[in-house]
Order: C-alpha cells, then structure tokens, then sequence
C-alpha cells in the first residue's frame, strides 16, 4: 500500500474503534436497570406443559424447515428428500405434495395470502411455486437466482415481494413478478443464516455467522443497528410480538433478547446443562414463552422475562431443526431430522 | 485482482464501516427501565389472550381428536 493509503487505513480504524466505545458507552448510559431487576417482582410462569396432538408422517430424509400459513391450520414443510409439503394440520391431510428440482433445500415460506409458498439451499436460489394455478398443479412461477451462496432463509412480505438471507453474506428485497433484485442488504461479515419480518412489515433482522444481528429498514435499504454478543453462529431469529425486540438463538448454547429502542441486549437465556447449539425459535403469541429448538433433539421452553425454563418437549428422535407457533397462538410445530414434524399444544 | 485494487476495496469497505458506524452510534435510545417495562407491559396485557400460555378447554383444542360418535 503507498504511505497515502495506509495513513487513511489507519485514521478509518482508529476512527470505526473511536465510534464503537462510544456506542458501548451510549448504551451503557442507558443501563439504569436491567430486565431481570425489572422484573424482579413478578413470579416465574407456571411449568408449561404441551402434548404431542398430530405428528405429520411422510417425509423420507431430514427436514430442514416449516412455517405456519397465516390460516393457523396449514403448514408447509421442506425436506432433504426433495419434496416441499403442504399440510393441513388438523387433518394431517397433505395438501400438497412438491417435488423440488433441487432436493438440498434448507428454507421455505407460506406467503401471508395463502397463495404461494417459496423455498430454496445448496442451488443459490429461491423457487417459488404457485398453491392456487388454475389447473390445479402447483408450478414454479419464478426462479430468483443472483445470491453467490446458499439459501437460508426466505419470508414473503406480499406475493409480489419476498426477502432472503444467503451464505454470501447478504439479504436481498426480490420482486417476484420481474424476478428481480429491488434491494442488496450487504453488511454482514459471516453467512446469513436466518432472517425474520417485523410485525408492521417496516423492517427485518438477520442473524449470521459474524456473531451479529442487524435490524434493516426494508425501504431505505440501510442498515440501522447491529446487535453483538453472542459467541457463536446465529442460526435463529424472531421478532418479539410487539416488534420492539429481537430473539436471537445460536451455536453458543444460548439465546439472547436484544431491545431495539434500548439498542442493546436485555437478557440471556441459558443453563449450564445445556451445551449444544440453538438451531430454531419462536415466541408464543404474548411473548411470554420463547420455545427454542436444540441439536439435543429437545425444545426448551424459557419465561422470557426471568430467563428460567419452564418446560420442555422431548419427542423427537433427532436434532429438532425447526419451530413455528401458529398465528392464533394454538399450536407450536416442531420440524426434526428424525423426518416428523409435531404439533403440540 | 492486483495489490492496487485489493487495496482500493479494503480503503472502500474501511470508509463504507465508518460511515455505517457513525450511523448507529447517532441514533437515539430509550433506557432500559422503560424498554423492560413495555415489554413486561406487553405480556400482561396479552397473557390472557396466549393459549400456550393459559392453556385453554380440551372442547376448543382444533387438535385434540374428538370422541367417536355412533350415527343412529
């Protein structure tokens, strides 16, 4: 480098290390309490104890993803056996059974109309298929290909827009109707492993291998905060109910609940028996309860204003690798590589 | 790529780190007495209305199989 450019090398870093201590500092101004203080008065929720109501047969491999249709009854999950299913979980009808061009998927969507879901892995792309053609076959109806790394997470904002996080570091804003890219949220330091829409559809998170959270404004395309802390990957991410909070769940063992009008962690969820990885999450609908998704093949249940578990689901036979609480609050699903998925309320 | 460009793009994503900090570092926070009281407020408020929570009569559970009914 000449001696121009590493002088303006080192006035940026110590410049981004100056602005970083007063962000620590900002925030510390802030501490006048803490979550646990606060909430020092109220008693820990009573044990939580949910029952397997339907387990959802007919996977062949692992399953990597669900989510909940906004109608609380259907759900779509993604396999590595190459098939995206439907579900009518009352019925455990499949509705719909897709088979994928691509069978190392790692995500999939229900768009909120009920209309399309999307999925996407290992092939860089995000495929979304069309639920109500008017023949009656689901097709794929776009191909959103320009991310240089895998597909982790994808979630619809409407049918004509759908948000994904990737192994190349980015999100992208997609317009489904011209198959094209309408934002890149590049920032991220490490791959992009998941990704959740806030309840005002104004902003989303992502969580990725950097350590970090970051909160995005969808339409100005900025990145407004990053949340550290963790010691690990994140690989889960959700909004707390009100959408002033971010829920993070990692490979460090713990989950953690970041304020967004604080701009900094409020608590930790954690226990020194537990040692291995967070891979899913999901509040219930008052975000009182945080059901978290583990590599033991168990969920936890945590209050989420003490930090203490109240409760756990053990049911699977393999790494629960997914987790959905359904609109109305009724029912948590869980997705595992034992190939099952579970409804339990 | 050549050692110029390299080092063109490290001075680019250097400036673009600063830019974002200063960004994040100007916004305005709200203390952790009040954050923490929204959120406690937010759980009472809607403990009620939370069936994994309260739980809620098997006759409303969607999920529960019904008893067997014999046709007359």
């Amino acid at each position: 480098m000449t001696t121009i450019a590493m002088g303006e090398m080192e006035q940026l870093r110590k410049e981004a290390d100056n602005l970083k201590d007063q962000i620590t500092a900002a925030r510390k101004a802030m501490q006048d309490t803490t979550l646990q203080e606060a909430a020092a008065s109220i008693n820990v929720v009573g044990r939580v104890q949910l029952k397997t109501r339907k387990t959802l047969r007919g996977h062949l491999a692992k399953i990597y993803a669900m989510h909940w249709s906004t109608d609380s009854k259907l759900c779509v999950s993604a396999s590595q056996d190459g098939k995206l299913i439907v579900w009518d979980s009352i019925t455990t009808n499949k509705v719909n059974a897709i088979p994928l061009k691509s069978s190392w998927v790692m995500t999939c969507a229900y768009a909120p109309s009920g209309n399309l879901v999307a999925c996407g892995g290992l092939d860089n792309m995000c495929s979304i298929y069309n639920l109500k053609g008017k023949d009656g076959n689901v097709k794929v109806m776009r191909e959103l290909a320009a991310h240089t790394g895998y597909l982790s997470c994808c979630r619809f904002l409407s049918d004509s827009e759908i948000i994904t996080s990737s192994g190349d570091c980015t999100c992208v804003l997609w317009d489904i109707e011209t198959g094209t890219q309408k934002t890149i949220f590049a920032g991220h330091q490490g791959d992009c492993m998941s990704l959740a829409v806030s309840p005002d559809f104004k902003f989303f998170i992502s969580g990725a291998c950097d350590f970090t959270a970051k909160l995005w404004d969808i339409r100005e395309g900025t990145c407004r905060q990053t949340f550290g802390g963790h010691e690990s990957d994140i690989n889960a991410i959700g909004f707390f109910p009100n959408g002033n909070a971010v829920i993070t769940g990692s490979d460090d063992a713990s989950c953690k609940l970041y304020d967004l009008r604080a701009d900094q962690e409020l608590i930790t969820y954690q226990d020194s028996s537990i040692m291995c990885g967070v891979t899913s999450l999901a509040p219930s609908l008052s975000g009182r309860l945080l059901l978290a998704g583990y590599d033991d093949f168990n969920v936890n249940i945590w209050d989420t204003l003490k930090a203490e578990r109240v409760g756990v689901l053990a049911g699977h036979d393999n790494r629960v690798s997914c987790i959905g609480v359904s609109s109305d609050g009724m029912a948590c699903c869980t997705g595992s590589w034992d190939s099952f998925l579970k409804i339990w309320n | 790529m050549s050692s110029k460009t390299h080092n063109a793009n490290s001075i680019l994503l250097a400036r673009r780190t600063v830019l974002q900090l200063r960004t994040e570092a100007s916004r305005e926070r709200m203390k952790v007495s009040k954050a923490s009281a929204d959120l406690m407020n937010y759980c009472t408020e809607h403990a009620m209305a939370d069936p994994l929570l309260v739980g809620f009569p098997t006759s409303d559970n969607p999920f529960k199989d019904k008893k067997p009914c014999t046709i007359l």
